[in-house]
């Protein structure tokens, strides 16, 4: 357990430089952020996978470390419950006052009838029972390990299950303006990220039209501009030939397409251009640019004219959808398109776009581009700008929505689903059941009546709570026993069996609080060895760690021997621990 | 849908009563501790012997009372032989039944200003960091107000409310934000389930961090003065249980809040699965979710190690509760993510 304990904690620990630097599968776009920032830093912190943490080899090594101590641990554990399954109780120590809890009483019943009696009332508690000449053993609460077990099986299934997506799932990005559509296929995905068995066939062939998309925005007060809604009117089909259908794709509502799952993860703008190059040919382009900021959805895009002449043509620049001019600055005060503008650099030459070299969309490489001597200027919807040297015309026509949506097809999804409930079952039932021993002796008094003495043994109680439980039970046998006898009880004198050991009597008392009947045994050095039977002796020390713990060993303060101690229970060892 | 611009005032006013009452009750249960003669925990009053036991057994009877109702169980065995423990789960004292009363009164007007808050807003009333830290801030004092009725565990008032009244006065000062309608992200039922959860979760792991706190200190002046060496928070630790008591409050605590936890993680990954198409993504606040989760998982199984008990295992437990505040507080200011709903900046 101390391996597991310490590899959890290297988890824990693992885990924080993925959430402080940028991770590749995350942001992407931070990662070449903090390259360009931090030119020296960056290389070695990737030398270490610190931009992938989660996908690095010593994060892998760390957990697959973990489950493998896991299964080490867990296996036979289980193996050791299975073969648990019928295993009684131990025989009743011989001192039953000496366990943790323990009270006794007096009863006109017969010793054996006494005994019968608490049998069958802890039998009918579902109690596992051995019982003897004169006394009965009982323990409950197997449920407790079933519980522990069960949690951490579950977690090995849940990484199971994490691993099942990866291997046979797949995720995707694809942007789609207005008027678009788009097959599922590899080369019409932006990004594709398939599991390591996963073949472009094993693509479910639906498709997909973008009609409308519609953004609505808190439009007064304090919180003007924070979305209140995203709606986008799509049209689909699960397959050539399959039957359109019309679905209503919102945040938190995906579209369920032959189980695959299609996510709205963003939206943007995408202006319309008109360019008249040098030589007199017309593009009309399309291009959707990226928010930089949400508040007024200020984006950033690029143009690339590979196919105009004299030379290729390049623009960088911003669309403002509500531009407002503040102190000299054009900048965005709200996401919607009340004023748009768009204000481009525009640049002429070569766009490296011949090397053969994959390119972004969204970035312009100006290595080899002249800037053209024009100053950027707002254009409104319809206004033009004509570029100098002859190099051609740019009108902005107007623009039109793009939203980008998630692929994902995950079959380890459910499975997932399903651990982790089971997990936090095992661990409810880990943590609400106990596991505990009820003894019952009953022997003839001098007197003629017969003395019961119950005694109870919580081995797993580290929050306590097996007193009330136990009081309660030895309340309810008492009761049982006098039903039988018909009789009225004949209250003794408290502690009149112990009456020579007056620091029992104390520490009864206190702990009873107001019922001195009820009696925990004292300290540590009581050494109750005696009192547990042979094949249990861990049994007999179960208090002395905490008391360990919370004091000098032997101290006089009684609080140490709060016997409901018996939760830090060695013997747990050997049933929690390894 | 528009924002119910009076009852949103309300809800500001009610916050502003109820942060100026868990004040004046802070100022009350010091008060408690530093007038009150003979500080025990009630129970003690009914323990069998109360000339020969002394304050130690006090405290030890006080660890039964926190495993059962000191009007419980335990006494019905032989009730003719004991004294009837009718001390009932009410505080006794001046400054501690005020103390305890402000707390209520508080903890009734923090209850209506969330109430009225998300009736302003026509939705669940924990959308951004500043309701998330108020009804946070509720919870710790709903947790407090139910230790203290269930296991006498008034002593942890004053400790409970000294970071739940400087939480507040932050949340209504910096991070106040007026009320309004939530982002699309937002806008699915998993709100109530997933954040209800952290919620709770949160409200219970801050009462056991507090605890675990007091433990410590407690554990640290008694083993000092066992030794014979100078204690300066000795005086504090004489009005409170034994160091065992506070160690199984605290573990108790986690023992709710735990699961509880567990769930709530498991409900943020069933509406990331329906909001973002992943279940999980490592997302910052998904990552430290899971690092105060293992974290506390650490804690628990050092409870159950030999030799981590105890000490070790309780900075286990507050290294825990610094990842919890700094998945609260340091992720949702210093670190963009999918979860950046603070609505702060």
């Amino acid at each position: 357990m101390r391996t597991a304990l310490v590899l959890l904690f290297l988890l824990a620990v693992a885990s924080v430089p993925g959430s402080v630097l940028p991770q590749e599968g995350i942001d992407p776009a931070a990662v070449t952020q903090y390259y360009a920032a931090h030119p020296a830093l960056a290389p070695i912190l990737a030398k270490f996978s610190l931009f992938s943490v989660f996908a690095a080899p010593w994060f892998a090594a760390i957990y697959l470390l973990l489950f493998l101590s896991l299964a080490g641990c867990v296996l036979p554990r289980t193996f050791r419950l299975v073969g648990s399954a019928r295993q009684l109780p131990p025989r009743a120590p011989r001192n039953l006052s000496r366990l943790p809890l323990a009270t006794s009483y007096q009863t006109a019943l017969a010793p054996d009838a006494a005994v019968e009696s608490a049998r069958q009332l802890l039998s009918g508690k579902r109690f596992r029972l051995l019982a003897g000449d004169g006394w009965v053993a009982a323990e409950k609460g197997y449920l407790r390990e079933v519980g522990n077990l069960l949690f951490h099986i579950a977690l090995l299934a849940l990484l199971g299950s994490v691993g099942l997506g990866g291997i046979f799932g797949y995720k995707a990005n694809r942007l789609l303006v207005v008027g678009q559509q788009f097959a599922n296929t590899p080369t019409a995905l932006d990004v594709f990220r398939p599991g390591r068995l996963v073949s472009p066939a094993d693509l479910q062939p639906f498709s997909i039209a973008l009609q409308n998309f519609s953004a609505k925005y808190v439009t007064s007060g304090k919180l003007l501009g924070q979305p209140s809604s995203f709606d986008a009117s799509l049209r689909y089909d699960a397959g050539p030939g399959e039957p359109m259908r019309s679905y209503s794709l919102q945040v938190n509502h995906p579209l369920r397409v032959d189980s695959v799952r299609i996510y709205l993860i963003g939206h943007g703008y995408a202006p319309t251009f008109r360019i008249t190059d040098g030589s007199g040919h017309v593009f009309n382009e399309t291009v959707p640019f990226i928010p930089v900021e949400q508040t007024g959805l200020t984006s950033q895009g690029v143009i690339k004219i590979p196919d105009a002449s004299p030379d290729q043509l390049g623009f960088a620049g911003v669309f403002l959808p509500t531009a407002v001019d503040q102190n000299g600055r054009l900048t965005s005060v709200f996401p919607q398109t009340l004023n748009p503008v768009v204000s481009l650099i525009a640049y002429t030459g070569n766009l490296g776009m011949n090397g053969g070299q994959p390119q972004s969309v969204y970035q312009l490489d100006t290595t080899h581009l002249r800037r053209l001597p024009i100053a950027p200027m707002p254009l409104s919807p319809g206004k033009s700008m004509k570029l100098p040297d002859g190099a051609g015309t740019l009108t902005f026509t107007g623009y039109r929505q793009w939203i980008s949506l998630a692929i994902t097809y995950d079959p380890g999804q459910l499975p997932a689903l399903i651990s982790g409930f089971l997990a936090l079952a095992g661990l409810i039932l880990s943590f609400m059941v106990r596991r505990r021993r009820v003894f019952v002796r009953a022997c003839a008094a001098p007197d003629g009546t017969t003395v019961v003495d119950v005694g109870g043994l919580a081995r797993s109680d580290a929050a306590g709570g097996f007193e009330t439980e136990f009081a309660a039970l030895a309340e309810q046998i008492r009761q049982a026993q006098d039903g039988s006898a018909r009789t009225v009880e004949v209250p003794p004198e408290p502690d009149s069996r112990r009456g020579s050991d007056p620091r029992t009597q104390t520490i009864g008392s206190a702990l009873a609080a107001g019922n001195p009947a009820v009696n925990g045994s004292s300290s540590p050095a009581d050494g109750h060895d005696s009192a547990a039977d042979g094949h249990h002796s861990a049994v007999g020390s179960h208090h002395s760690p905490a008391a360990g713990h919370h004091g000098p060993p032997g101290s006089r303060d009684p609080e140490n021997h709060v016997p409901s101690a018996g939760n830090h229970d060695p013997s747990l060892a050997d049933v929690e621990g390894e | 849908m528009h924002v119910n611009i009076g009852l949103a005032d309300t809800s500001n006013g009610c916050l502003l009563a109820a942060v100026l009452l868990y004040a004046l009750g802070m100022l009350a249960y010091a008060c408690d501790f530093a007038f009150a003669k003979q500080r025990l925990i009630p129970a003690s009053a009914s323990a069998g012997e109360p000339a020969l036991v002394g304050a130690g057994v006090g405290f030890g009877s006080a660890a039964v009372a926190l495993g059962s109702r000191p009007d419980a169980g335990v006494g019905n065995a032989r009730p003719a032989a004991g004294p009837p423990s009718a001390q009932g789960p009410w505080p006794s004292g001046f400054w501690l039944r005020t103390a305890f009363s402000l707390t209520c009164v508080g903890l009734l007007a923090h209850v209506i200003a969330i109430l009225t808050r998300g009736l302003a807003e026509h939705r669940v009333p924990w959308g951004n960091m500043y309701e998330f830290i108020s009804a946070i801030c509720c919870m710790a004092v709903i947790v407090l107000v139910a230790a203290a009725l269930r296991f006498h565990a008034y002593y942890i008032g004053l400790f409970v409310l000294i970071p739940v009244v400087f939480a507040l006065a932050l949340d209504v000062t910096v991070v106040y934000t007026s009320a309004g309608p939530l982002v699309p992200a937002l806008q699915s039922y998993w709100i109530a389930i997933h954040v209800t959860a952290m919620i709770v979760s949160s409200g219970l792991y801050i009462v056991g961090a507090v605890v675990t706190v007091m433990y410590l200190v407690s554990d640290r002046s008694r083993r000092r003065t066992a030794a014979g060496l100078p204690s300066r928070t000795s005086g504090i630790v004489l009005h409170l249980p034994s160091p065992l008591v506070l160690d199984r409050l605290s573990y108790r605590s986690i023992l709710f809040a735990f699961p509880v936890w567990t769930f709530g993680v498991m409900a943020g990954a069933i509406w990331a699965n329906s909001a973002w198409g992943r279940y999980w993504g490592w997302d910052p606040k998904e990552t430290w979710s899971f690092i105060t989760w293992v974290v506390y998982a650490c804690f628990l199984h050092a409870r159950a190690t030999a030799g981590w008990r105890g000490r070790r295992a309780a900075y286990f437990h507050l290294a825990g509760f610094v990842c919890l505040m700094f998945n609260l507080v340091g992720v949702n200011l210093f670190i963009t993510g999918l979860h950046s709903y603070a609505g702060l900046g």
